[in-house]
């Protein structure tokens, strides 16, 4: 058993070779490049430089990862929860569907950059309007995946339903909301990497803390490695938030699905 | 009072009315409205007694699946009028007295088998109902006691239609309504589960009516057999079908039973 366990990771391992090794190869094409080349730091840094940033601005960089974390996590709570509730209503109102889904879409056509600074002329300096720029970002593929997962049920599971004389209560808690699972976790994946471009690009306007911040002030300074090893720190979260994401769906979903 | 009168009639009175689970009263649906309508079945008048397995036959477009549909409460009849057990067919479904088979299994791909045959339950008020039975009975009743706690997707699909059987007895529906139930299904797998049918219906004494488009497998399992032409859908025939009550697969090589498919592919070359 613990032999076959083995070589089921080797097995692992093996498929993950050729991204492993090309990552490698990338870094050391750069490395190669910048030393080469003699390209000023202020310009490109090499690897070794980013590295070296890594632990020597260490402090700077983690004091200023926690709010971006917190404003992507806070945002990703709220723009999904407001989503999810909007799409039920709209699923069981054709009504509220008719005048509210235009203003969605419309929302959702308006440059996220050029909403940042209205959002700080509205809610102040502080975490609010980074909050809302990262659940803005989210709300809409959320939205409209899940109107389709509700909505993803047989016609022959329908009149299943009727001649159980169903209410729309039970038909929501015993069949629609199961049936959007694959649907809404194909949305928060894309969310789950949108809220931390969210955060970051809401702390680009006036904000003195947060990886975007710490974005503008190296770039304006020329602090090269300080600005490559943010942007990695920034990268980094979004791949925590979708790996986690990816996860739970793995957890909860344990029947084969069309979405999938 | 009545009774004391003339106990003999009231009685037999009563047991007529039982005898008949539907009555369907020239009844038409329509779908569509103005010059794109399409009738589906014209003018149908028909009985179906208790406790009787009636398999109904027709070529497509006969309205087979709506007659069932019909009786189910699924949809309204433009003219006429359906009786279940003296019932409008929405009182009949919210009493649960039928439940309904259709040719996918239908069940939901996060419960678990027992959890499937367990949903009329929980829902539409089955749970205040009396007539109950044990969903892990009825899962050895289709032979997949052992297999309660598999998804659906771990099942092949004659076990899922196994299930989906379960869940429609769980009520303990008077009527049972089955609309290709082993339509998607292979031959052996089919055969397997005719069997198993003739074999629930003589355990449990439940109605049946049971839409195929196999004419081999409506004389196999019918004690009657409604034959529908096409365009518009009307009864052709309705006979009984004279083979032994005990059947076995092996009827099906007798001269009696090519007698009766005999009969029924005469009578489908003229429906269609």
């Amino acid at each position: 058993m613990s032999a076959r366990a083995a070589s089921g990771r080797t097995g692992r391992w093996k498929e993950r070779l050729p991204a492993v090794a090309a990552a490698a190869g990338l870094v050391l094409a750069w490395h190669l490049l910048v030393v080469l080349l003699e390209i000023p730091q202020f310009i490109a840094p090499g690897p070794l430089d980013v590295a070296a940033t890594f632990v020597e601005r260490g402090p700077i960089l983690w004091r200023n990862f926690w709010p971006t974390f917190f404003e992507a996590v806070a945002g990703f709570a709220l723009g999904n929860s407001i989503a999810i509730i909007l799409a039920v209503v709209f699923v069981h109102s054709r009504l509220a569907e008719r005048a509210f889904y235009p203003i969605a879409v419309f929302v959702n056509t308006i440059p996220i950059l050029a909403i940042a600074p209205i959002l700080v002329l509205l809610l102040g300096n502080g975490y609010a309007p980074k909050i809302v720029i990262a659940a803005l970002i989210c709300f809409f593929p959320t939205l409209v995946n899940m109107v389709r997962g509700l909505n993803a049920i047989s016609p022959q599971l329908g009149e299943l339903m009727r001649v159980l004389s169903a209410s729309q209560r039970e038909i929501l808690f015993k069949v629609r909301l199961q049936a959007s699972l694959p649907y809404l976790f194909a949305a928060l994946k894309i969310a789950s990497t949108t809220c931390v471009i969210g955060a970051i690009v809401g702390e680009w306007i006036g904000s003195n803390y947060g990886l975007g911040s710490l974005i503008i002030e190296a770039t304006y300074n020329f602090r090269s490695p300080l600005l490559y090893a943010t942007v990695f720190l920034g990268a980094g979260l979004a791949v925590m938030f979708f790996t986690i994401t990816a996860l739970v769906e793995r957890l909860v979903l344990r029947w084969p699905t069309a979405a999938q | 009072m009545r009774n004391s009168i003339s106990p003999g009639r009231d009685s037999a009175a009563r047991r007529s009315a039982r005898d008949i689970a539907i009555a369907v009263r020239n009844a038409s649906v329509e779908f569509g409205e103005g010059e794109d309508a399409v009738v589906a079945l014209s003018d149908v008048t028909i009985d179906f007694n208790a406790g009787d397995f009636v398999t109904i036959i027709g070529p497509s477009g006969c309205g087979k699946s709506t007659l069932l549909r019909l009786v189910a409460d699924l949809v309204p009849p433009s003219s006429g009028s359906v009786e279940v057990f003296g019932k409008s067919p929405e009182e009949a479904r919210l009493a649960r007295e039928f439940a309904f088979v259709f040719q996918d299994a239908t069940l939901l791909p996060w419960r678990s088998a027992l959890d499937n045959v367990r949903l009329p339950l929980e829902i539409g008020g089955g749970g205040a109902l009396e007539q109950q039975a044990a969903p892990d009975e009825l899962l050895r009743l289709v032979r997949l006691d052992g297999r309660e706690n598999a998804l659906p997707h771990e099942l092949s699909g004659g076990m899922r239609q196994r299930v989906s059987i379960a869940r429609a007895l769980v009520c303990r529906p008077k009527i049972l309504l089955m609309d290709e139930p082993f339509g998607a299904l292979d031959e052996i797998t089919r055969d397997n589960l005719n069997q198993e049918l003739l074999r629930i219906w003589r355990e449990t004494g439940t109605t049946i009516l049971f839409v195929t488009h196999s004419i081999p497998e409506a004389a196999f399992l019918g004690r009657r057999t409604l034959v529908l032409s096409s365009h518009p859908g009307r009864v052709l025939d309705y006979f009984a079908i004279d083979l032994p009550d005990d059947r076995r697969l092996a009827i099906r090589d007798s001269i009696e039973f090519v007698e009766v498919t005999g009969r029924l592919r005469k009578l489908l070359e003229k429906a269609a």
